[in-house]
């Protein structure tokens, strides 16, 4: 059980880091439309033009 | 790339487009330009740019593709949805100018945005947020964890170290959960007291920082328990039900801010013959400006030379390309289709129709409706009456069992949280104004939905509410058979050329037109012209001579002659609107009475009331006489909602339990209704009274969940049957029940 001191602190720390690439994120405007990206999924499938042009 | 001219639909933009172009965009080069317009990222450059004329997803891809390929560009990213682009370009190997360029050569017109645009507070409010959110949802993730662990503990024995390394962890986590996410509740709680006026949050703050500082202490001393799964876990399913009601509420003003993002940031002002970008806050009354295919309009103004198409949808619902030529108003905000034009500005910024519509929808945002003011005062009530309530658990528990006492204090301060009562109401509201906005009603006034809700009496005003507001030829009457209909026709239209009278759109007339000199206007009367040398004229009865205009008649009649005779009859009828039978129809189907008013005569109302079927008319009315109708009404007990476009009735509109008036341009700044409709339909007017009782319904079942709820989690926590982390479930259980309830208005109609 001793194990325990070490991983959930590990854990703790990976939490912070987790955090920090959200905030990150957030500040460079990733999730300002949380609307479109899911309208976008069904847009690309029939209007994604040819690879070759 | 050949697909994509396939995919796209629109009319291409491209056309037209003057060679000086690369010029102007050169001055974004400039150091004080790009201050302005883009922000240095380390040794990189960062703008948005507004993009007009893009229809189609196809757009955002070809744009994406062509500035990746591009040198020196480092990323491109469209919004097909705003319209936006964000562009990151490493200045050494490309100007913004060539970017511009790149876009302008593709057929699109980039408009580049301040950066302040580019945040706006919503935004900055969503972002916060979020990181709240995250913060309590992963903080209350890892707390459960280690609360299985140490209930586990409970039932199965754990070294006392364990335990105490259990807790420590549990209150190294839950500290910013309570310090960063749940800091909202604690200002507001504080600001409640400030003003006397104690909200939801403060037994929420009682209950978490109680139940925090408990913990902490017993963390530190060996205490029996802690709590800090249960502060998590109530200040996440508090913060997400903040969150949801955030956005219902962002998604209702979402429309005023499509709005005044339609306008470009800068505009091609004609000065002494050369063409200079200004920005649009320069742009003055009498300004001419140069408007090119696939701009945006940048103000209100008249056209002085060319003829184009413009999208007016976002202002008015009219999906449909309108065509406009010279001495044609734009409408800022409605994008400049096919053709190049040049306008004389007659309104900029807030008093364009644009700024007034933005403006309109404003003051619904900062009228709180009765109910939920209502809410409100009843909700400082309750709260206090909990803590009284809570008070007097404590004291009991603590007589007949203390060492119980502060834990079923806490689970009756968690359970029995207003949260539901207090978000009932608006979440409602705001989701059903947002659901309104769709479909092209403005709402003005924050109450005027639960007036709709019970309307018994529809009043309808006829010119211009029922009837499109432009009269049109109904009939030709040709009284000299030396002339055709068509030949008459022509001539008619030719002689209004000049003239601005609001008839003179009526004889509009497709094809060529015969010269006219001479061109006379008299005022009130009618117009003359020389055409191949006779003197026409179109007019009154005796102005034209030769014949005398029909008694009683529902038409207007006008007149073309030569020489003293006439030549034809005009009759000029104002037609109903397209869907004013089938609006009516519905409306009587859903059981409310219709009334129609006007201060027309007899026969012209009583000619539209027989086609639509109306049975009570009331013709030649003052407003007095309109109002007098309204208050015969609601002495019988009914609610009436009038239409009517409110020129002259003002009174008549404010005396209605409910006001709808249709957008007439300049006049709409006056209004004093309390919805408004953008589009030339009349049907959303059924689709709202249906919108308007479905959201009382709601809010109804919303405020009798939360009472109902309360009613029976109150006792049972009182009792002690109600351990902290199941009050915490419930409450929020409750809470998300509610604003998910009323979030399914948005899915209406």
């Amino acid at each position: 059980m001793t194990i325990l001191y070490v991983l959930i602190p590990l854990a703790l720390l990976l939490l912070g880091v987790a955090v920090w690439a959200f905030f990150w994120a957030v500040g460079n405007g990733q999730f300002d439309d949380l609307d479109t990206p899911a309208m976008r999924i069904v847009m690309d499938d029939d209007d994604k033009p040819d690879a070759e042009d | 790339m050949s697909r994509y001219y396939e995919l796209r639909q629109a009319p291409d933009p491209g056309v037209g487009k003057p060679p000086d172009e690369t010029a102007e965009w050169q001055l974004f080069d400039r150091d004080d330009m790009l201050a302005a317009f883009a922000t240095r990222v380390d040794d990189r450059i960062e703008a948005s740019l507004y993009v007009g004329s893009m229809y189609c997803s196809a757009c955002s891809w070809l744009i994406e593709t062509a500035l990746g390929r591009m040198a020196g560009v480092e990323s491109a990213d469209v919004n097909p949805v705003t319209h936006r682009l964000r562009v990151r370009w490493r200045p050494a190997e490309t100007k913004f100018s060539a970017i511009l360029a790149t876009l302008a050569g593709l057929g699109y017109q980039p408009q580049p945005l301040s950066p302040e645009s580019a945040v706006r507070p919503e935004v900055a409010e969503q972002r916060t947020a979020l990181k709240r959110l995250l913060v309590a949802s992963l903080g209350m993730m890892q707390v459960m964890m280690f609360a299985v662990g140490l209930y586990a503990g409970d039932f199965q024995g754990i070294d006392v170290e364990m335990q105490y390394f259990l807790r420590l962890v549990s209150f190294v986590v839950t500290t910013p959960v309570v310090f960063y996410a749940a800091r909202p509740f604690f200002t507001s709680a504080v600001r409640g007291i400030v003003a006397r006026k104690p909200g939801m949050d403060l037994p929420v703050s009682i209950a978490v920082g109680s139940a925090y500082v408990a913990s902490v202490y017993s963390t530190f001393t060996g205490g029996a328990a802690v709590w800090f799964d249960s502060v998590t876990m109530f200040v996440f399913f508090l913060t997400l039900g903040r969150f949801l009601e955030m956005r219902a509420r962002h998604r209702s003003v979402d429309r005023s801010i499509a709005l005044s993002s339609l306008l470009p940031n800068t505009a091609t002002r004609i000065e002494n013959g050369s063409n200079v970008v200004v920005p649009i806050s320069r742009l003055a009354t009498g300004d001419r400006v140069l408007i090119r295919p696939g701009d945006a309009v940048p103000a209100d103004g008249r056209i002085v030379t060319g003829d184009t198409r413009v999208d007016e949808s976002l202002l008015t619902g009219e999906a449909r390309p309108q065509p406009r030529s010279v001495h044609d108003l734009l409408a800022a905000g409605s994008i400049n289709l096919d053709g190049m034009v040049e306008i004389e500005v007659t309104g900029t910024g807030n008093d364009t129709t644009l700024g007034i519509i933005s403006r309109l929808s404003e003051r619904a945002r900062y009228t709180r409706p009765a109910f939920v003011t209502l809410a409100d005062r009843i909700a400082s009530y309750i709260v206090v009456a909990l803590l009284a309530i809570a008070t007097i658990v404590a004291g009991s528990w603590y007589l007949v069992a203390p060492e119980r006492a502060f834990e079923v204090t806490l689970s009756v301060l968690v359970v029995t949280c207003p949260c539901a009562l207090a978000l009932a109401t608006p979440a409602a509201f705001a989701t059903a104004g947002s659901r309104l906005s769709h479909l092209h009603l403005l709402l003005t006034n924050g109450n005027a939905i639960e007036a709709l809700s019970r309307a018994d009496v529809f009043v309808f005003d006829k010119t211009g509410t029922l009837t499109l507001g432009a009269p049109a030829i109904s009939a030709v009457q040709v009284l000299d058979p030396a002339w055709s209909d068509d030949d008459c026709r022509r001539i008619a239209a030719a002689l209004e050329t000049a003239s601005t009278h609001p008839l003179a759109a009526a004889f509009h007339y497709d094809g060529a037109l015969p010269g006219v000199s001479d061109h006379q206007v008299t005022v009130g009367r009618g117009v003359s012209g020389n055409i191949d040398g006779h003197v026409w004229r179109l007019g009154s009865a005796d102005f034209v001579g030769g014949s005398v205009a029909p008694e009683h008649s529902a038409a207007t009649h006008v007149f073309l002659g030569v020489a003293g005779r006439s030549v034809a009859r005009f009759e000029l009828e104002d037609e109903l609107r397209p869907d004013a039978r089938s609006t009516l129809d519905a409306l009587r189907d859903a059981g409310i009475g219709i009334a129609l008013v006007s201060g027309d005569n007899r026969l012209a109302v009583e000619t539209v009331a027989a086609r639509l079927g109306i049975d009570e008319v009331h013709y030649a009315c003052t407003p007095a006489d309109k109002l007098a109708v309204i208050e015969a009404a609601q002495q019988r007990g009914q609610r009436v909602v009038m239409v009517g476009d409110g020129i002259n009735d003002a009174p008549v509109l404010a005396g209605a339990d409910t006001s709808i008036a249709p957008a007439h341009g300049a006049l709409l700044a006056q209004t004093s209704a309390d919805i408004i409709m953008l589009g030339d339909s009349l049907a959303p007017l059924v689709t709202a009274l249906d919108m308007a009782k479905k959201t009382m319904r709601i809010v109804r079942q919303n405020l009798a969940w939360a009472i109902v709820y309360n009613a029976l989690a109150l006792p049972l926590a009182a009792a002690g049957f109600v351990p902290p982390w199941l009050a915490a479930i419930g409450m929020s259980t409750s809470s998300l029940v509610v604003v998910l309830n009323a979030l399914r208005l948005s899915r209406f109609g």
